[in-house]
């Protein structure tokens, strides 16, 4: 990495940082989270094996909140102040850019989730702390997917208000209605839809590959087979290529597209 | 860098021929000002420069050897974008700070820069709370930090008051001084005037014409007015000498209390200084106005 890049990773960490509405999230998560934990160590033992799945749960709804808030803004909010041509002036890439912005928001992403799952498991009891640390990398990788996806939002709009619609209804979108979607699509479908299909569709989804993997973490694959997903669960070298497709494909795109545009 | 060409620059934006064979030539020591009504293509060449935007054709050279614009062109440049706004959540140092790493300009440059715009109280303060005119001069220090050979301005005047005009002044002239170039895209004309070298006029990506501000004059071909303060208590000496001025025929004759002016073509000035010594007594004291810029550019452009 160049040294404006570098330069851009430190910025972008620093003003993210400094986000009011990022600090609220991730204020928000991390109260919610410990107030699950300290739930689950007050109640009686088959309430405390909940704990894990409940975080699941409030994990799946924030991280990619925050991953969005975070990154709406990265490249359409310089267009709005007219920094882009000022970034763009130095010499560095467009695709430096689109990365450095990436990696300096991970990081502050990987603060917020850190603060959060960090929080709740402070709040545990001391039998759930390693069962509830296994969080701790799938919900940043859950994060920097819609976080690469913000990127994407970001780099093709050109409002700021814009970008955040997209973004709320792409949340909405992938986070409760896409499983809805295909609860809807077995029903009508009256299962012509082979249930192999519909668990890929599920695993498609970032927010569904996440639920699926922890459900297997915390519940075992037992669960998951009277589901029908064990056979669509794919193993770690495959999911591992998945969610780095995530993180990349959004973000190469977003580089692409700055890079082709003739006049920013 | 002593000097740097755009030759034969063409860009097209969707429909729009934003350049139309543009060709530019900057010198260390001077300020050139693009002038030109909206859309004229002054930022798109301005972009251009900057490695902003891709020409469609276009040769560019410095010091007469063929050049690219590609990283080291970059590294020469700094850019004061138009309106700049910059993130709320970050002081003024903060940001300073960063476009430091990125250029590699030391730490302690950043506080002589920020002083230089006269922004040291300002440094630790959120740029939220900065007025348009803090957040412009802040842009400056951007622009100036890493004392680059050429500084390109999109229209810096806006928002400034006196004392940032000032500071803009000031920085230009020390720019000329030390034998480095600007480049100013605006439309304060009369502000801008005395504080550059070379104007380049603009019109629909096409470059009307060019040279320093009596060169403009001259090929506008606008008449001066010449005031001639005159003895009223002699009414019929004043009378004669009118009449006089129109019968010579080469310039339009205005009477007013106390004065007679002479609308008239620069070159036939000596000879209208002839005539009205055939009237002695009856002037006394004259006065040359040059039309102004603004003038000259509505000529030039056609507007007028």
């Amino acid at each position: 990495m160049g040294r404006v890049a570098g330069a851009l990773v430190l910025h972008e960490l620093l003003e993210r940082t400094r986000d009011r509405w990022v600090i609220v999230i991730s204020v928000a998560f991390a109260l919610l989270a410990s107030a699950v934990s300290l739930y689950g160590r007050s109640a009686d033992a088959e309430v405390a094996k909940l704990t894990g799945p409940s975080l699941v749960t409030l994990a799946s709804l924030f991280a990619p909140l925050v991953a969005m808030v975070l990154s709406h803004d990265a490249i359409v909010g310089e267009r709005e102040r007219n920094t882009l041509g000022l970034l763009f002036s130095l010499p560095v890439s467009r695709i430096e850019v689109v990365a450095a912005k990436f990696v300096g928001r991970a990081l502050a992403l990987t603060l917020a989730i850190g603060v959060g799952i960090g929080a709740a498991i402070a709040a545990s009891g001391v039998s759930e702390r390693a069962a509830l640390t296994q969080l701790l990398g799938p919900t940043l990788l859950l994060g920097l997917a819609f976080l690469s996806l913000g990127m994407l939002i970001s780099s093709t709009t050109r409002r700021q208000a814009t970008a955040a619609s997209v973004v709320v209804l792409v949340w909405f979108g992938l986070v409760f209605f896409f499983d809805l979607g295909l609860l809807a699509l077995l029903v009508l479908s009256d299962g012509a839809v082979p249930q192999q299909a519909i668990a890929s569709l599920v695993l498609a989804n970032p927010a569904g590959l996440y639920r699926v993997q922890m459900m297997h973490t915390f519940a075992g694959p037992e669960v998951l087979r009277e589901l029908g997903m064990t056979a669509a669960l794919p193993g770690a070298s495959v999911l591992a290529m998945i969610w780095g497709a995530w993180m990349l494909i959004p973000n190469l795109v977003s580089g692409w597209f700055l890079a082709r545009e003739k006049s920013p | 860098m002593k000097e740097l060409t755009a030759r034969g620059v063409f860009v097209q934006l969707g429909r729009v021929q934003a350049l139309d064979d543009v060709s530019l030539t900057l010198n260390a020591g001077n300020a050139t000002m693009l002038v030109g009504p909206n859309g004229a293509g002054k930022s798109t060449l301005l972009k251009v420069l900057l490695g902003l935007t891709r020409p469609d054709f276009g040769a560019f050279a410095v010091d007469g050897e063929s050049a690219r614009i590609g990283r080291d062109w970059k590294r020469r440049i700094g850019y004061l974008p138009e309106a700049v706004a910059f993130s709320e959540n970050l002081t003024g140092w903060q940001q300073l700070r960063f476009f430091a790493r990125a250029r590699g300009v030391p730490r302690a440059r950043v506080g002589h820069v920020l002083e230089r715009v006269g922004l040291e109280g300002a440094a630790r303060r959120a740029v939220r709370g900065y007025s348009r005119g803090m957040r412009q001069r802040l842009g400056l220090a951007v622009a100036i930090l890493s004392e680059p050979e050429l500084l390109i301005l999109d229209e810096p005047t806006g928002g400034l008051d006196q004392e940032g005009l000032r500071v803009l002044w000031t920085v230009l002239a020390e720019w000329r001084e030390r034998g480095r170039m600007a480049l100013i895209a605006s439309h304060d004309l009369a502000l801008m005037e005395r504080h550059v070298e070379q104007l380049c006029i603009l019109q629909s990506g096409r470059l009307v014409a060019h040279g320093s501000a009596d060169d403009l004059r001259r090929a506008a071909r606008l008449e001066h007015r010449v005031w001639f303060e005159v003895d009223e208590s002699d009414t019929a000496r004043v009378r004669l000498l009118c009449e006089a001025m129109t019968k010579w025929g080469k310039g339009r004759v205005e009477r007013r209390p106390g004065t007679v002016i002479v609308e008239i073509a620069p070159e036939a000035i000596l000879e209208l200084m002839e005539v009205q010594s055939g009237f002695p007594g009856a002037v006394r004291g004259l006065r040359v106005e040059e039309p102004t810029l603004d003038l000259a550019y509505d000529k030039l452009l056609g507007v007028a």
